[in-house]
């Protein structure tokens, strides 16, 4: 069930209705209907896969608790590498598996081997599995570490792992995080409701609006990039560069404001990442909860940066190539996290990683600084560039792709490959970033202005977006769904 | 909880009004003219009536329609006359061309390729071979001094039937009910952007659900039946029963979705056949409108320009 289906908008609802009048008296019933109803949620997508879920709970519950109970270090390592095995074990079964064999024969090949391919296999990616993976993986590591003290309520371990408000596509939540929350019996906040909403509809704008959009666009562009001169090219990864920022912001936003339907809030995954103003910064503001996953269960055990300065360079090129190939299993994944090494190393050496950490541009200003506009672009730039790697089916491709944008360097007027107005993409593009810009304090309150008036014309006007760029012929799926 | 649904209600209720406006003001939902049933039992628009109609969402296409005293989308009235050389382009909704300005028809366009030609386009959305043959049957008259004839036909959705009869689904389609809901432009624009599609869907997969075994054995026997012969048979009882001069009256159909026995059977009767395959193929850009299945100006010209060709006044 997708968040931005008719199905969901019926679903919805109707849970939330249950939630707060039919199963509100006590915490145990709230899990055990929204448990119920993740199922129904996951299940509809294939039932199947239910079973893998359950059994990664269990795994972990179990794990936790008998960590928890041991007094042996020994004991406790062995039980952790269990989780570990587990989890990393079904996640490379389902998404690597095939990856490792192909890579294995090509190697094989360039040798001048002949070997077939008798040895991959027809799997189906599970929605979700990199995500909910890693979440009770988490777990593990949290109780492991002592952060926190495992639950003894399987029911809620269990809505821990599978809330379908962040079930599929994140955000990747921490234990010590979300398990309180759900732990304790939730009340009705009207306030809370209110900017669930909120976050719903403008997640909502950015799926359909800006990503769904210029979705056929990027199609197009990558598609027969062969046929198109540089400035098409560009326009390809730069509209790119908004789609899927778009659609996983929007993701996202539409999971956090789902969850505070129910009382629950979750981590922000997106703080304006195309406002950055170095990569770093970059990295502090995109996928926040997965860059915050890496950093504490990754790049930390490997040491950080406390180990002098060629183990740190080492430390962080291991966790962007992680980082990369956790997104699919595809070399171009690898490259994408290997370019964003590269622009992050440097930054790191002359030790300003941190310069922008919780600022904002133009903090104190209206407009940014004519440095932080030249800033943001070049950062703008780079990401854009980058982007070309994540989506190009083979590094051949991009390549290509990358070859035609500087030696067919000539400027051409871009038609719409259904022959709609181009133009009405390039405004609507101007308009969500500069009001981007202007709300750029604060990613969790899209709506916050104090004239009553001011919010609903705000609200017509996205809602009028909606019904302008709705698009029946799209393929409204959400790209991370494949991750 | 009362709070925060009487407010979503509230907020709904005065997002919609105001897109009713927006849509209005911005012209986004197209107007349908009213249809009436005449004395002759011919499906046609009520006469005199102007409006506009809209193609895709945020207006991608747009075009004036005005019908005549006949009860057509028509820029003249139709005052056949033995004197002048007249043309009839009988059709669907592709000849009625409610997607391109009424000045600018393909019957405009073959009067401004052929001097001295009136063009007549008796054409109407859902009109199939029989709508077509029983209408010019029904007004001889006026088609008796109309010189050549063309008749627009798809073998694959106009050769339904043998038999000429009211189609009662769209007359319903002026049932004061849909009368009224056509007032809300939102729900107009809506529907013609496929906004009301996914409801539509869900409620036709949970309808099917209940009655997947009947539909499975009403499947399993129209297989059975031989769609192409059954369609030829419809074509040859048409033109039996209402007649069809071969002197004056031509087909204009798509070579490419036609199946070749057909095609061989007009060939072998010495039917006339305007072919638009060949012109379209070699179309250097698009000839179909976006969100609509419809010609597009550029399709129209071309139209236009292969029955100019055929046309000897």
């Amino acid at each position: 069930m997708l968040f931005n289906s008719f199905a969901y908008f019926i679903f919805l609802p109707i849970v939330f209705f249950l939630h707060w009048n039919v199963f509100s008296k006590k915490e145990q019933s709230q899990n055990l209907f929204l448990l119920a109803a993740s199922y129904f949620f996951y299940g509809l997508w294939d039932w199947r896969f239910l079973f893998l879920i359950i059994a990664s709970t269990i795994v972990d519950f179990y794990i936790g608790k008998q960590i928890h109970e041991s007094n042996s270090d020994n004991k406790q390592k062995q039980l952790l590498w269990c989780s570990i095995i587990f989890n990393i074990g079904i996640l490379f079964f389902f998404k690597y598996y095939n990856f490792f064999i192909d890579s294995w024969i090509d190697l094989f090949q360039l040798f001048g081997l002949e070997l077939k391919r008798t040895w991959t296999l027809k799997v189906i990616l599970p929605v979700g599995i990199s995500f909910y993976t890693f979440q009770t993986l988490s777990y593990s590591l949290d109780v492991y570490h002592k952060k926190i003290t495992p639950t003894s309520n399987f029911i809620s371990f269990a809505t821990f792992v599978s809330f379908f408000p962040q079930l599929v596509a994140g955000p990747i939540e921490k234990a010590s995080n979300l398990l309180p929350q759900i732990t304790q019996k939730r009340t009705f906040n009207y306030s809370k409701c209110s900017e669930g909403l909120k976050l719903i509809l403008w997640g909502l704008f950015k799926k359909v609006v800006i990503a769904d959009a210029i979705a056929p666009i990027v199609d197009d562009i990558f598609l027969h990039y062969g046929n198109y001169s540089a400035s098409t090219l560009l326009l390809g990864a730069i509209l790119f560069s908004f789609q899927i920022y778009g659609d996983f912001s929007g993701y996202s936003d539409m999971a956090i404001g789902t969850a505070k339907l129910f009382g629950i809030e979750l981590v922000s995954n997106f703080k304006f990442p195309y406002l950055s103003r170095n990569i770093s910064e970059f990295w502090q503001r995109w996928h926040i909860s997965l860059s915050n996953w890496f950093k504490e269960y990754l790049y930390f055990p490997l040491g950080g940066s406390r180990q002098g300065l060629s183990k740190s360079i080492l430390n962080i090129s291991i966790v962007f190539l992680v980082s990369g190939f956790w997104h699919g299993a595809n070399w171009t994944f690898i490259i994408w996290g290997g370019i964003h090494a590269l622009l992050y190393i440097p930054i790191f050496y002359f030790k300003t990683n941190r310069k922008y950490a919780n600022t904002i541009v133009a903090e104190t200003t209206c407009f940014p600084s004519s440095k932080e506009f030249l800033n943001i672009i070049i950062t703008f730039t780079f990401v854009t560039l980058s982007w070309v790697f994540f989506r190009a089916q083979s590094i051949t491709e991009a390549l290509e792709y990358f070859k035609q944008l500087l030696t067919n360097f000539s400027f051409e007027i871009y038609h719409h490959p259904s022959g709609y107005r181009m133009i009405d993409y390039y405004i609507i593009l101007i308009l969500f970033m500069s009001y981007e810009f202007i709300i750029r304090k604060n990613e969790r309150t899209p709506f916050n202005f104090s004239s009553k008036l001011v919010r609903f014309i705000l609200y017509v006007v996205t809602v009028f977006c909606l019904v302008l760029f709705f698009d029946d012929q799209t393929d409204r799926s959400f790209i991370y769904f494949q991750f | 909880m009362l709070k925060l649904f009487l407010k979503i209600g509230a907020y709904i209720i005065l997002i919609l009004l105001v897109l009713e406006v927006l849509i209005r003001i911005f012209h986004l939902a197209k107007d349908t003219p009213q249809r009436f049933i005449d004395k002759a039992k011919v499906e046609k628009w009520v006469p005199n009536q102007k409006g506009i109609s809209v193609t895709g969402n945020r207006k991608q296409n747009h075009a004036h329609y005005r019908i005549n005293n006949m009860g057509f989308n028509s820029f003249q009235e139709f005052e056949p006359t033995k004197a002048q050389f007249e043309l009839a382009l009988v059709g669907d909704s592709f000849i009625q061309g409610f997607h391109q300005d009424y000045n600018n028809s393909i019957g405009k366009k073959i009067e401004n390729e052929i001097p001295n030609i009136k063009v007549y386009e008796y054409a109407y959305a859902g009109y199939d071979f029989a709508d077509q043959l029983h209408l010019i049957h029904v007004y001889k008259k006026d088609f008796d001094l109309i010189d050549q004839v063309v008749i627009y036909i798809d073998f694959n959705t106009d050769l339904f039937r043998n038999e000429y009869a009211v189609i009662q689904d769209r007359v319903a389609l002026q049932s004061p009910l849909n009368n009224l809901l056509k007032k809300c432009k939102l729900l107009v624009y809506a529907k013609s952007i496929g906004l009301l599609d996914p409801p539509k869907k869900l409620l036709i997969k949970l309808l099917n659900r209940f009655s997947e075994k009947q539909t499975l054995t009403s499947e399993k026997n129209t297989k059975k039946i031989d769609k192409t012969s059954l369609y030829i048979n419809n074509f040859k009882k048409l033109v039996q029963l209402y007649g069809f001069d071969k002197q004056r009256f031509s087909l204009l159909l798509n070579t490419n979705t036609t199946p070749k026995p057909f095609l061989n059977y007009l060939t072998n009767n010495h039917y006339e056949v305007i072919d638009f395959y060949q012109s379209f193929k070699k179309a250097s850009t698009p000839t179909y409108l976006i969100y609509d299945q419809h010609w597009n100006n550029y399709g129209r010209t071309l139209i236009a320009k292969q029955i100019s060709n055929s046309i000897v006044p």
